[in-house]
Protein backbone atom coordinates (compact mmCIF):
# COMPACT_ATOMS: atom_id res chain seq x y z
CA UNK A 1 0.00 0.00 0.00
CA UNK A 2 1.17 3.49 -0.84
CA UNK A 3 1.97 6.41 1.71
CA UNK A 4 0.46 9.25 -0.08
CA UNK A 5 -2.62 9.81 -1.18
CA UNK A 6 -3.42 11.76 -4.24
CA UNK A 7 -6.87 13.34 -4.57
CA UNK A 8 -7.57 14.08 -8.42
CA UNK A 9 -8.62 17.29 -9.25
CA UNK A 10 -11.85 18.36 -10.61
CA UNK A 11 -11.54 19.05 -14.20
CA UNK A 12 -12.70 19.48 -17.28
CA UNK A 13 -11.96 18.70 -20.67
CA UNK A 14 -8.71 19.27 -22.19
CA UNK A 15 -6.81 17.51 -20.01
CA UNK A 16 -3.78 20.52 -19.16
CA UNK A 17 -3.76 19.41 -15.80
CA UNK A 18 -0.40 17.40 -14.27
CA UNK A 19 -0.19 13.94 -13.73
CA UNK A 20 2.69 12.87 -11.17
CA UNK A 21 1.95 9.31 -11.85
CA UNK A 22 5.12 8.75 -13.68
CA UNK A 23 7.49 10.50 -11.16
CA UNK A 24 6.71 9.01 -8.11
CA UNK A 25 6.43 5.37 -7.02
CA UNK A 26 4.65 5.29 -3.46
CA UNK A 27 1.21 6.98 -4.17
CA UNK A 28 -2.43 6.04 -5.18
CA UNK A 29 -4.96 8.58 -6.52
CA UNK A 30 -8.37 8.43 -6.52
CA UNK A 31 -10.86 10.11 -7.29
CA UNK A 32 -12.20 13.88 -6.17
CA UNK A 33 -15.50 13.04 -4.53
CA UNK A 34 -13.75 9.46 -3.43
CA UNK A 35 -12.58 11.43 -0.73
CA UNK A 36 -15.41 11.19 1.56
CA UNK A 37 -15.84 7.52 1.15
CA UNK A 38 -12.08 6.82 1.72
CA UNK A 39 -10.13 5.05 4.70
CA UNK A 40 -7.56 7.75 5.63
CA UNK A 41 -6.01 5.82 8.04
CA UNK A 42 -4.09 3.69 5.56
CA UNK A 43 -1.87 6.49 4.49
CA UNK A 44 0.31 8.87 6.08
CA UNK A 45 -0.39 12.00 3.54
CA UNK A 46 -3.10 13.41 1.63
CA UNK A 47 -2.39 15.65 -0.74
CA UNK A 48 -5.13 17.63 -2.75
CA UNK A 49 -5.19 19.82 -5.67
CA UNK A 50 -5.82 23.64 -6.47
CA UNK A 51 -8.72 22.02 -8.50
CA UNK A 52 -10.50 21.62 -5.38
CA UNK A 53 -14.20 21.40 -4.71
CA UNK A 54 -13.63 23.44 -1.37
CA UNK A 55 -17.28 23.38 -0.39
CA UNK A 56 -17.37 19.70 -0.23
CA UNK A 57 -13.61 19.48 1.43
CA UNK A 58 -15.21 21.79 4.12
CA UNK A 59 -17.82 19.42 4.75
CA UNK A 60 -14.74 16.53 5.98
CA UNK A 61 -13.31 18.62 8.45
CA UNK A 62 -13.58 16.40 10.88
CA UNK A 63 -12.48 13.56 8.89
CA UNK A 64 -9.40 15.44 7.93
CA UNK A 65 -8.88 16.99 11.86
CA UNK A 66 -8.71 13.05 12.86
CA UNK A 67 -6.40 12.42 10.02
CA UNK A 68 -4.19 14.97 11.35
CA UNK A 69 -4.47 14.13 14.91
CA UNK A 70 -3.79 10.43 13.90
CA UNK A 71 -0.49 12.00 12.86
CA UNK A 72 -1.34 12.56 9.10
CA UNK A 73 0.23 14.88 6.86
CA UNK A 74 -1.87 17.75 4.68
CA UNK A 75 -0.51 18.80 1.29
CA UNK A 76 -2.30 21.64 0.42
CA UNK A 77 -1.92 23.82 -2.94
CA UNK A 78 -4.37 26.92 -4.14
CA UNK A 79 -6.04 29.58 -2.59
CA UNK A 80 -8.25 29.05 0.64
CA UNK A 81 -11.79 30.64 0.10
CA UNK A 82 -14.64 28.44 1.23
CA UNK A 83 -14.54 27.16 5.41
CA UNK A 84 -12.17 23.97 5.50
CA UNK A 85 -9.84 23.93 8.24
CA UNK A 86 -9.63 26.08 11.54
CA UNK A 87 -5.67 26.47 10.80
CA UNK A 88 -6.82 27.75 7.16
CA UNK A 89 -7.44 31.66 6.59
CA UNK A 90 -8.76 32.83 3.34
CA UNK A 91 -6.29 33.86 0.42
CA UNK A 92 -4.94 37.59 0.61
CA UNK A 93 -3.53 38.38 -3.27
CA UNK A 94 -0.56 40.82 -3.19
CA UNK A 95 -1.68 44.50 -3.24
CA UNK A 96 0.52 45.33 -6.20
CA UNK A 97 1.94 43.22 -9.25
CA UNK A 98 5.28 43.84 -10.30
CA UNK A 99 8.61 41.37 -11.27
CA UNK A 100 9.84 43.18 -7.48
CA UNK A 101 7.10 41.52 -5.47
CA UNK A 102 6.51 38.53 -6.80
CA UNK A 103 10.08 37.26 -6.83
CA UNK A 104 10.53 33.93 -4.29
CA UNK A 105 12.68 34.09 -1.81
CA UNK A 106 13.75 31.13 0.46
CA UNK A 107 13.14 32.24 3.88
CA UNK A 108 13.70 28.81 5.92
CA UNK A 109 15.64 25.24 4.52
CA UNK A 110 13.06 22.66 4.29
CA UNK A 111 13.66 18.93 2.63
CA UNK A 112 10.94 19.51 -0.11
CA UNK A 113 13.07 22.35 -1.05
CA UNK A 114 16.26 21.36 -0.62
CA UNK A 115 18.21 22.32 -4.12
CA UNK A 116 15.31 24.06 -5.78
CA UNK A 117 16.56 27.92 -6.90
CA UNK A 118 14.27 30.09 -5.68
CA UNK A 119 15.16 31.84 -9.28
CA UNK A 120 13.50 28.87 -10.39
CA UNK A 121 10.56 29.28 -8.91
CA UNK A 122 10.24 32.88 -9.81
CA UNK A 123 10.60 32.24 -13.88
CA UNK A 124 8.74 29.93 -15.73
CA UNK A 125 10.17 30.35 -19.39
CA UNK A 126 11.32 33.44 -18.40
CA UNK A 127 8.45 34.46 -17.00
CA UNK A 128 7.17 35.91 -12.97
CA UNK A 129 3.82 35.01 -11.76
CA UNK A 130 3.13 31.73 -11.92
CA UNK A 131 4.47 30.42 -8.59
CA UNK A 132 2.03 32.39 -6.42
CA UNK A 133 0.47 35.85 -6.19
CA UNK A 134 -0.26 36.20 -2.71
CA UNK A 135 -0.92 33.87 0.40
CA UNK A 136 -2.80 32.16 2.91
CA UNK A 137 -1.98 33.09 6.00
CA UNK A 138 -0.34 30.99 8.21
CA UNK A 139 -1.61 30.29 11.62
CA UNK A 140 1.06 31.16 14.82
CA UNK A 141 3.89 28.89 15.05
CA UNK A 142 3.93 28.15 11.08
CA UNK A 143 7.34 28.01 10.05
CA UNK A 144 7.54 30.15 6.45
CA UNK A 145 9.26 28.36 3.85
CA UNK A 146 9.23 30.80 0.67
CA UNK A 147 7.84 34.16 0.58
CA UNK A 148 7.10 36.69 -2.41
CA UNK A 149 9.00 40.59 -2.93
CA UNK A 150 10.22 42.70 -0.26
CA UNK A 151 7.33 41.83 1.91
CA UNK A 152 8.54 38.19 1.92
CA UNK A 153 4.66 37.02 1.75
CA UNK A 154 4.69 33.70 2.78
CA UNK A 155 3.36 32.15 -0.44
CA UNK A 156 4.56 28.31 1.33
CA UNK A 157 4.73 27.15 5.05
CA UNK A 158 4.54 24.15 7.21
CA UNK A 159 2.66 23.73 10.76
CA UNK A 160 2.97 21.38 13.13
CA UNK A 161 0.12 21.20 14.77
CA UNK A 162 0.10 20.65 18.61
CA UNK A 163 -2.65 18.49 18.22
CA UNK A 164 -0.22 15.98 15.77
CA UNK A 165 -0.13 16.02 12.45
CA UNK A 166 1.31 18.67 9.89
CA UNK A 167 -0.03 20.85 7.06
CA UNK A 168 2.21 21.95 4.11
CA UNK A 169 0.55 25.01 2.27
CA UNK A 170 1.23 26.56 -1.20
CA UNK A 171 -0.70 29.44 -2.18
CA UNK A 172 -0.34 28.43 -5.62
CA UNK A 173 -0.93 26.29 -8.47
CA UNK A 174 -0.48 22.43 -7.61
CA UNK A 175 3.57 22.03 -6.83
CA UNK A 176 3.72 18.67 -8.67
CA UNK A 177 2.95 20.81 -12.12
CA UNK A 178 6.89 21.09 -11.99
CA UNK A 179 6.86 17.03 -12.24
CA UNK A 180 9.68 16.58 -14.93
CA UNK A 181 10.77 20.33 -15.15
CA UNK A 182 13.99 20.74 -17.01
CA UNK A 183 15.36 22.92 -14.21
CA UNK A 184 16.16 22.10 -10.09
CA UNK A 185 12.27 22.67 -9.75
CA UNK A 186 11.91 19.13 -10.95
CA UNK A 187 13.38 18.12 -7.36
CA UNK A 188 10.28 19.07 -5.23
CA UNK A 189 7.50 16.20 -6.60
CA UNK A 190 10.04 13.23 -5.20
CA UNK A 191 11.18 15.32 -2.18
CA UNK A 192 7.40 16.32 -1.10
CA UNK A 193 6.16 12.54 -1.39
CA UNK A 194 9.47 11.27 0.30
CA UNK A 195 8.74 14.38 3.02
CA UNK A 196 4.68 13.85 3.06
CA UNK A 197 5.24 10.02 3.64
CA UNK A 198 7.58 10.49 6.70
CA UNK A 199 11.01 9.56 5.26
CA UNK A 200 12.86 12.85 5.34
CA UNK B 1 -33.54 41.24 -18.75
CA UNK B 2 -32.63 37.72 -18.60
CA UNK B 3 -32.18 36.15 -14.57
CA UNK B 4 -28.97 34.51 -14.45
CA UNK B 5 -28.51 31.56 -12.74
CA UNK B 6 -24.50 30.18 -12.40
CA UNK B 7 -23.01 26.89 -11.26
CA UNK B 8 -20.58 27.27 -8.59
CA UNK B 9 -17.96 24.04 -8.05
CA UNK B 10 -16.77 25.18 -5.01
CA UNK B 11 -13.22 25.64 -6.41
CA UNK B 12 -11.30 28.87 -5.30
CA UNK B 13 -11.57 30.53 -8.65
CA UNK B 14 -15.76 30.11 -8.93
CA UNK B 15 -15.36 31.79 -5.51
CA UNK B 16 -13.30 34.80 -6.75
CA UNK B 17 -15.61 35.16 -10.03
CA UNK B 18 -19.11 34.35 -8.26
CA UNK B 19 -18.87 35.46 -5.32
CA UNK B 20 -16.55 38.28 -4.55
CA UNK B 21 -17.99 41.95 -5.34
CA UNK B 22 -16.84 42.29 -8.70
CA UNK B 23 -19.17 40.41 -10.29
CA UNK B 24 -21.68 39.38 -7.45
CA UNK B 25 -24.29 41.58 -8.94
CA UNK B 26 -24.58 39.77 -11.93
CA UNK B 27 -25.57 36.35 -10.64
CA UNK B 28 -29.50 36.14 -9.27
CA UNK B 29 -29.20 32.77 -8.22
CA UNK B 30 -25.92 30.76 -7.30
CA UNK B 31 -26.50 27.02 -7.75
CA UNK B 32 -23.82 24.92 -6.15
CA UNK B 33 -22.74 21.75 -8.74
CA UNK B 34 -23.63 18.80 -6.67
CA UNK B 35 -27.40 20.22 -5.85
CA UNK B 36 -27.72 20.76 -9.64
CA UNK B 37 -29.83 17.46 -10.16
CA UNK B 38 -32.09 18.33 -7.61
CA UNK B 39 -32.58 22.03 -8.98
CA UNK B 40 -36.07 22.45 -10.94
CA UNK B 41 -34.35 24.40 -14.10
CA UNK B 42 -37.82 24.97 -15.64
CA UNK B 43 -38.29 28.56 -14.18
CA UNK B 44 -34.60 30.07 -14.67
CA UNK B 45 -33.84 32.18 -18.18
CA UNK B 46 -29.90 31.41 -18.04
CA UNK B 47 -28.03 28.78 -16.74
CA UNK B 48 -24.64 29.86 -16.81
CA UNK B 49 -22.54 26.52 -16.68
CA UNK B 50 -19.24 28.45 -15.35
CA UNK B 51 -15.46 26.91 -16.85
CA UNK B 52 -13.92 23.84 -15.87
CA UNK B 53 -17.03 22.81 -14.64
CA UNK B 54 -16.02 19.01 -14.00
CA UNK B 55 -18.02 17.32 -16.33
CA UNK B 56 -18.39 14.05 -14.51
CA UNK B 57 -21.00 16.43 -12.57
CA UNK B 58 -22.79 17.33 -15.29
CA UNK B 59 -23.00 14.41 -17.61
CA UNK B 60 -25.90 13.11 -14.85
CA UNK B 61 -27.88 16.10 -15.79
CA UNK B 62 -27.66 15.53 -19.60
CA UNK B 63 -31.37 15.08 -19.69
CA UNK B 64 -32.23 17.86 -17.13
CA UNK B 65 -30.52 20.30 -19.47
CA UNK B 66 -31.88 18.70 -23.12
CA UNK B 67 -35.51 19.10 -20.58
CA UNK B 68 -34.73 22.55 -19.70
CA UNK B 69 -33.37 23.64 -23.81
CA UNK B 70 -36.54 21.86 -25.36
CA UNK B 71 -38.44 24.25 -22.87
CA UNK B 72 -37.00 27.18 -24.33
CA UNK B 73 -34.10 27.79 -21.91
CA UNK B 74 -30.78 29.10 -22.54
CA UNK B 75 -27.86 27.53 -21.92
CA UNK B 76 -24.33 29.41 -21.74
CA UNK B 77 -21.64 26.59 -21.91
CA UNK B 78 -18.34 27.76 -20.93
CA UNK B 79 -14.94 26.43 -21.48
CA UNK B 80 -13.25 22.91 -20.44
CA UNK B 81 -16.65 21.30 -19.19
CA UNK B 82 -16.43 18.98 -21.77
CA UNK B 83 -19.84 19.80 -23.43
CA UNK B 84 -20.53 16.67 -25.45
CA UNK B 85 -20.84 14.54 -22.81
CA UNK B 86 -23.59 16.73 -21.35
CA UNK B 87 -25.13 18.89 -24.24
CA UNK B 88 -26.50 17.54 -27.27
CA UNK B 89 -25.47 18.23 -30.57
CA UNK B 90 -21.91 19.62 -29.26
CA UNK B 91 -18.73 18.35 -31.53
CA UNK B 92 -15.39 19.75 -30.00
CA UNK B 93 -11.76 18.90 -31.38
CA UNK B 94 -9.16 19.00 -29.20
CA UNK B 95 -5.67 20.56 -30.51
CA UNK B 96 -2.09 21.49 -28.32
CA UNK B 97 -2.63 24.70 -26.04
CA UNK B 98 -0.53 27.27 -27.85
CA UNK B 99 0.13 29.35 -23.94
CA UNK B 100 3.44 31.30 -25.24
CA UNK B 101 2.04 33.32 -28.44
CA UNK B 102 2.32 36.41 -26.35
CA UNK B 103 5.54 35.66 -25.57
CA UNK B 104 7.40 33.97 -28.24
CA UNK B 105 5.92 35.40 -31.24
CA UNK B 106 3.16 34.54 -33.58
CA UNK B 107 -1.11 34.60 -32.89
CA UNK B 108 -4.05 32.26 -31.71
CA UNK B 109 -5.23 32.80 -35.05
CA UNK B 110 -8.82 34.02 -33.57
CA UNK B 111 -10.84 36.38 -35.60
CA UNK B 112 -14.54 37.73 -35.43
CA UNK B 113 -16.88 36.27 -38.00
CA UNK B 114 -19.75 38.28 -37.36
CA UNK B 115 -18.28 41.78 -36.05
CA UNK B 116 -22.14 43.11 -35.88
CA UNK B 117 -23.37 40.74 -33.01
CA UNK B 118 -24.39 42.82 -30.11
CA UNK B 119 -21.54 40.68 -28.09
CA UNK B 120 -19.01 42.77 -29.84
CA UNK B 121 -20.39 46.28 -28.44
CA UNK B 122 -19.27 44.63 -25.01
CA UNK B 123 -16.36 42.88 -25.89
CA UNK B 124 -12.96 43.21 -28.35
CA UNK B 125 -11.54 40.40 -29.95
CA UNK B 126 -8.33 41.17 -27.58
CA UNK B 127 -10.56 40.88 -25.01
CA UNK B 128 -11.15 36.85 -25.92
CA UNK B 129 -7.52 36.07 -26.68
CA UNK B 130 -5.77 34.17 -24.22
CA UNK B 131 -5.74 30.44 -25.47
CA UNK B 132 -7.70 27.73 -26.24
CA UNK B 133 -7.15 24.12 -25.63
CA UNK B 134 -9.27 23.25 -29.28
CA UNK B 135 -12.11 24.07 -30.89
CA UNK B 136 -15.73 23.52 -32.13
CA UNK B 137 -17.97 22.45 -35.34
CA UNK B 138 -20.70 24.91 -35.81
CA UNK B 139 -23.98 23.71 -35.80
CA UNK B 140 -26.59 23.74 -39.02
CA UNK B 141 -28.15 27.33 -38.43
CA UNK B 142 -25.68 28.67 -35.92
CA UNK B 143 -23.29 31.67 -35.47
CA UNK B 144 -20.15 31.35 -34.84
CA UNK B 145 -18.78 34.52 -33.52
CA UNK B 146 -15.30 34.02 -32.88
CA UNK B 147 -12.85 31.37 -34.69
CA UNK B 148 -10.07 29.54 -35.00
CA UNK B 149 -9.32 30.96 -38.68
CA UNK B 150 -9.96 28.19 -40.94
CA UNK B 151 -10.73 25.14 -38.03
CA UNK B 152 -13.67 25.73 -36.11
CA UNK B 153 -15.37 27.70 -33.74
CA UNK B 154 -14.16 29.03 -30.16
CA UNK B 155 -17.64 30.86 -29.28
CA UNK B 156 -21.32 30.28 -30.90
CA UNK B 157 -24.65 30.55 -31.05
CA UNK B 158 -27.00 28.50 -31.54
CA UNK B 159 -30.88 29.02 -31.28
CA UNK B 160 -31.17 26.32 -34.16
CA UNK B 161 -30.60 23.08 -32.95
CA UNK B 162 -32.99 23.24 -29.77
CA UNK B 163 -36.20 25.49 -28.93
CA UNK B 164 -33.69 27.25 -26.54
CA UNK B 165 -30.38 28.58 -27.07
CA UNK B 166 -26.79 27.56 -26.29
CA UNK B 167 -23.84 29.75 -26.39
CA UNK B 168 -21.29 27.48 -26.40
CA UNK B 169 -17.10 28.49 -25.93
CA UNK B 170 -13.67 27.12 -25.68
CA UNK B 171 -12.69 30.23 -23.70
CA UNK B 172 -12.03 29.64 -19.69
CA UNK B 173 -12.03 33.22 -17.97
CA UNK B 174 -14.11 32.40 -14.85
CA UNK B 175 -10.87 29.96 -13.82
CA UNK B 176 -8.28 33.01 -15.30
CA UNK B 177 -9.79 35.69 -13.55
CA UNK B 178 -10.84 33.80 -10.37
CA UNK B 179 -6.61 33.31 -10.23
CA UNK B 180 -5.61 36.57 -10.33
CA UNK B 181 -4.22 35.72 -13.71
CA UNK B 182 -4.32 37.06 -17.47
CA UNK B 183 -6.19 40.08 -17.39
CA UNK B 184 -7.73 39.71 -20.45
CA UNK B 185 -9.98 37.29 -18.62
CA UNK B 186 -11.06 39.69 -16.70
CA UNK B 187 -12.03 42.31 -19.29
CA UNK B 188 -13.61 39.43 -21.49
CA UNK B 189 -16.20 38.93 -17.96
CA UNK B 190 -16.52 42.97 -18.04
CA UNK B 191 -18.21 42.92 -20.95
CA UNK B 192 -19.50 39.14 -21.39
CA UNK B 193 -21.44 39.35 -18.43
CA UNK B 194 -23.67 42.54 -18.94
CA UNK B 195 -24.13 41.18 -22.42
CA UNK B 196 -25.99 37.94 -20.83
CA UNK B 197 -28.25 40.16 -18.74
CA UNK B 198 -29.61 42.02 -22.23
CA UNK B 199 -30.73 38.02 -23.69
Amino acid sequence: MASCLFLKPIKGAGGDLPDISGFVADLEQIDHYALAEVDLSRYRALLVPAHLDQRFFGTLTQKITRFLDGGGTLVFNGHVAWPMLPEFRPFEVLPKVTLETLEVHRLAEHPVFAGVEAHDLTYRRGVAGFYARGHNPPPAGAVALNGLGPERVPCDWVYERPDGGRILMHAGNDLWMYAGASDSSARIVPQLCRWAAGED
Amino acid sequence: MAQITVLDSGTYYHHRTIHEERYRAHFDEIVYIRDLPRTDLSDHDLVLVSCRTDPSQLIPCRAQFADYLAGGGTVVAMGSTGQPSWLDGVVWHDTPTNFWWWKEGGSLGLETVAPGHPLFSHITLEDATWHHHGHFDVPEGATSLIDVAGTGSVLYDDRDTTPGRMIVTALDPMYHHGSHFMPATTRFLDGFLPWLRTL
